[in-house]
């Protein structure tokens, strides 16, 4: 298998004096078509290590590649173009551009990377279908759904066909409903456009959609779950099990 | 740690609101620059030349002036430190939030306000000082005054009425901080910067109706002023200014949307790098900002057209000293009795004018009346006339009076009034000075009056200094006051647009095409109101000119050039203000 993501010795530590380190020494890979959760409580740096990996942030230490390229020596001029040609975001919240409709949203992604303008409604409208937002495409952030804005915002990430999909806690701000449609969509964006996802929770729940689960805390990876060929409620269940057997806080996890 | 905050907090609202900085520094340059009038070459010129009134009266008017100006810019300043607290709310609700007390939080604004504004006052006073000598330099040569050598001069009581003025409005800044800080509740002051303007979505297609239609209106503006002419102030006439503001404002209220239909229909365009953004921005934000671009849209209208018109009139009123009077001296008597003669030359020469030393041409003439009532002039005092200073004038005198000449020594004629009419040799200044001693007192008339060619010129010059000088004042006052509401409106959206950019960096959009749809966006809000006021401008100054074309001519290549030149030095100045602090708020929320 192709491998998409590379992380070795991955540091990012904060403040001068008293240092916090976020993120510490991380390895981990991806391949293709793979769909990643990264687990863990809060302030154990999974933020971080996705910021880092989106290149907004940058790592004190450790190196990044994605399809076999270092990103941490990246430029600035380098990093805009890599962001945008080959990753794709969603985030918890702060995510549509409340000015456009669903549609221009979804466009935005590729005429920022120069996709002729014949080309765009096409793919606009196929991924669209995939995330079966076709009936807002014509409306504003604020007249949709928590659900469907998250779904517009996958939609944004993926119509670009980027090497790999980025998603920071995206179900966090959503009823447990709209959180099982947008993941639903999620897989179906893995299975039929093997999408390579890597996605960030703290939810249990959540994190069983995905196929292998990473544990963080305090900055470092401590235990790693597969899925197997289980169905997803066996795997929840192993996946409550590591929580409470490493002694995870619990009301955090669930 | 109070101090070092505030040092701190200073040293970043320079570079955070260069706005506010520069409307101060321009407000107080301003004010200095036309309250030290006394200054000014042209002014000091009239006053040494028994000007001593008109000067003052123009003093007068510039200090009643003044007071206006003063109310303008206190607003002015308000709103900009306004648009800071609004800008530092969420920093002071932190402030509140660790501890600090309000009267401790209101004291840092204080403090900062204080430097802020006195470094303004400074850098202003500084300005004003050079613009001061710059102003006079150009004045003189518009004039063509004699200028003496050059002379640095400062004027301290308006030095003193500036730093009043000004040290006026920040306390009333400093009240309003404190009140502000006092007044808002501590969630409020945090939750400041998410409250976002809500978002109205309006019919594209109603836009594109509303624009037609306010394009519309602007024609039949246009129409009315061209064919009624400008100064026919009756019902018609506010008809036809409510049709201009009205349609102005349609205008700007539907050319957003208008813009986004128009662009929407060409898909190559819309769907082109940040393009789409940029429309929806703009369309978003219109919504806010169509009065106050309508506002300041006729604000620069008024800036432009009374810039333009007072240099142009100036430069006309010029031309008509010289049309007036063609001698240097005329001097007109009536005897106590009709008939008798009065002989004017001996009277001034005992006077202590005389007129064979102070005189390069000199002659005095009766005007008679014959028995049918008709104005005569005698053969020899016509030749005489026609030897001193030509033949044009002299029929010009002629038929100024319907007078017909006649032969002979004037019997039969009755000697109306008696003239006197010279050209000074030598100094003139000193010849003036003499004349106007002799004709203080001249006996033995039944009244006499005199004009002289440098009385009228000057005070011809008086009214073009004082057209000139409250035009420039005015124009230039409400040119900084639209500059300046636009660079605080275009800099609070960059502030609320602070998220969408963050948004953009995200998905990749590189830092040099974000700065270049922010430029865009300012380069709209500031090139649209003005676009329109010029086009606003050329068709009133087409109907102001056939105004004053029945005065004289108007000087439109000067005029046209001085009003570049201001609006260039201001608007451009606060366009690039502008431009660089929302990028400045920009690049540091991505
Ligand atoms: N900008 C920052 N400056 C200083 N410390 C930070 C910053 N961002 C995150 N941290 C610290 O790094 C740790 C990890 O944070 P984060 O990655 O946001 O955790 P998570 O997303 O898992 O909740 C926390 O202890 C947090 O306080
Ligand atoms: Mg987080």
């Amino acid at each position: 298998m192709e491998q998409i993501l590379k992380v070795e010795g991955l540091c990012r530590d904060y403040g001068k004096g008293t240092v916090t380190h976020a993120v510490d020494h991380v390895d981990f890979s991806v391949e293709k078509g793979e769909f990643v959760g990264i687990m863990g409580p809060s302030g154990s740096g999974k933020t971080t290590l996705l910021n880092c990996i989106s290149t907004i942030d940058t790592p004190t230490a450790g190196h990044i590649w994605v399809e076999g390229r270092d990103i941490t020596t990246l430029k600035q001029k380098g990093l805009s173009r890599f962001r945008r040609e080959r990753l794709g975001f969603v985030f918890q919240d702060c995510n549509l551009l409340d000015t456009l409709t669903a549609y221009e949203n979804i466009a935005l992604a590729l005429t920022i990377r120069k996709t002729p303008a014949q080309k765009v409604d096409a793919l606009v409208r196929e991924t669209a279908q995939l995330l079966e937002i076709t009936d807002c495409l014509n409306k504003y952030p604020y007249q949709m759904s928590g659900g469907q804005q998250q779904r517009t915002a996958a939609a944004r990430a993926i119509v670009t066909e980027p090497a790999l999909v980025l998603a920071d806690e995206p179900t966090g701000a959503l009823d447990s409903k709209s959180a099982r449609l947008l993941l639903e969509r999620f897989e179906l964006m893995n299975q039929l456009r093997q999408a390579t996802i890597l996605m960030v929770t703290h939810d249990a729940f959540t994190a069983s959609y995905c196929h292998r689960i990473l544990f963080l805390q305090d900055g470092s990876l401590f235990a790693q779950v597969e899925r197997g060929n289980q169905d997803r409620k066996d795997f929840f269940r192993q996946i409550i099990g590591v929580v409470t057997q490493l002694g995870g806080d619990q009301s955090d996890v669930l | 740690m109070f101090s070092k905050l505030a040092v701190k907090n200073v040293g970043r609202s320079f570079r955070d609101y260069g706005v506010y900085f520069l409307t101060v520094a321009f407000g107080v340059c301003l004010f200095y620059v036309f309250n030290a009038l006394e200054t000014q070459t042209v002014i000091r010129y009239l006053s040494s030349h028994q000007r001593q009134e008109l000067v003052g009266a123009i003093q007068q008017l510039i200090g009643v002036l003044s007071v206006f100006v003063w109310f303008v810019l206190a607003f002015l300043i308000l709103y900009a430190s306004g648009f800071l607290v609004r800008r530092r709310s969420r920093e002071m609700g932190t402030y509140l939030m660790l501890g600090m007390e309000r009267w401790q939080v209101a004291r840092l604004l204080l403090a900062e306000t204080a430097v802020t504004a006195l470094v303004a006052l400074a850098v202003g006073l500084a300005l004003g000082v050079v613009l001061s000598q710059a102003l006079s330099v150009f004045t003189a040569g518009l004039f063509a005054v004699p200028q003496t050598e050059f002379q640095f001069s400062v004027s301290l009581p308006a030095l003193l009425r500036t730093i009043l003025a000004f040290v006026g409005i920040f306390l009333l800044v400093m009240l309003y901080h404190a009140f502000t800080v006092s007044r808002r509740k501590l969630i409020d002051l945090l939750r400041a910067r998410r409250v976002n303007q809500e978002l109205k979505v309006r019919s594209l297609g109603m836009s594109v109706v509303l624009f037609l239609v306010g394009c519309a209106l602007l024609v039949v503006a246009y129409a009315m002023l061209l064919t009624r002419g400008l100064l026919r102030v009756d019902g018609l006439f506010w008809v036809m200014i409510g049709l201009g503001s009205l349609g102005t404002l349609l205008f700007f209220r539907a050319l957003s949307g208008f813009l986004l239909r128009l662009c929407q229909s060409n898909k190559k365009l819309y769907y082109k790098n940040l393009n789409m953004f940029i429309l929806r921005q703009f369309n978003a934000s219109i919504n806010t900002t169509y009065r106050s671009m309508t506002v300041i849209c006729l604000m620069l209208l008024l800036a432009i057209g009374i810039t333009a018109t007072s240099v142009g009139l100036n430069n006309t009123v010029s031309q008509m000293a010289d049309q007036t009077i063609f001698q240097d001296v005329e001097l007109v008597a009536w005897p106590e009795e009709e008939g008798d003669t009065l002989d004017l030359a001996a009277a001034l020469e005992a006077g202590g004018f005389d007129p064979e030393q102070q005189c390069s041409s000199w002659t005095t003439f009766p005007l008679y009346q014959n028995e049918a009532g008709e104005p005569c002039l005698l053969q020899q005092d016509y030749d005489a006339y026609v030897s001193a200073w030509g033949q044009e004038p002299a029929d010009a005198f002629l038929e100024s009076w319907g007078a017909r000449i006649v032969d002979g020594e004037g019997a039969g004629l009755t000697a109306l009034r008696w003239y006197f009419l010279a050209d000074y040799a030598g100094d003139p200044n000193e010849a003036e000075q003499l004349f106007l001693q002799a004709a203080g007192y001249i006996p033995d008339t039944g009244g006499y009056q005199y004009t002289t060619k440098q009385s009228i010129w000057m005070d011809l010059m008086g009214t073009k200094v004082l057209v000139l000088f409250i035009g420039l004042y005015l124009g230039v006052v409400f040119l900084v006051a639209s500059a300046a509401v636009l660079a605080l409106q275009q800099l609070s959206q960059a502030a609320d647009s602070a998220g969408r950019y963050q948004v953009l960096s995200r998905l990749g959009v590189s830092e040099k095409m974000r700065g270049r749809s922010v430029d865009i966006q300012v380069f709209l809000a500031f090139f649209l109101p003005l676009a329109l006021a010029l086009v606003h401008a050329v068709v009133g100054m087409t109907a102001a000119n056939a105004v004053i074309a029945e005065v004289g001519r108007v000087d439109a290549a000067a005029s046209s050039a001085v009003t570049a030149l201001l609006l260039v030095a201001v608007y451009g100045g606060y366009f690039l203000a502008t431009c660089w602090g929302s990028r400045r708020i920009l690049r540091a929320a991505a």
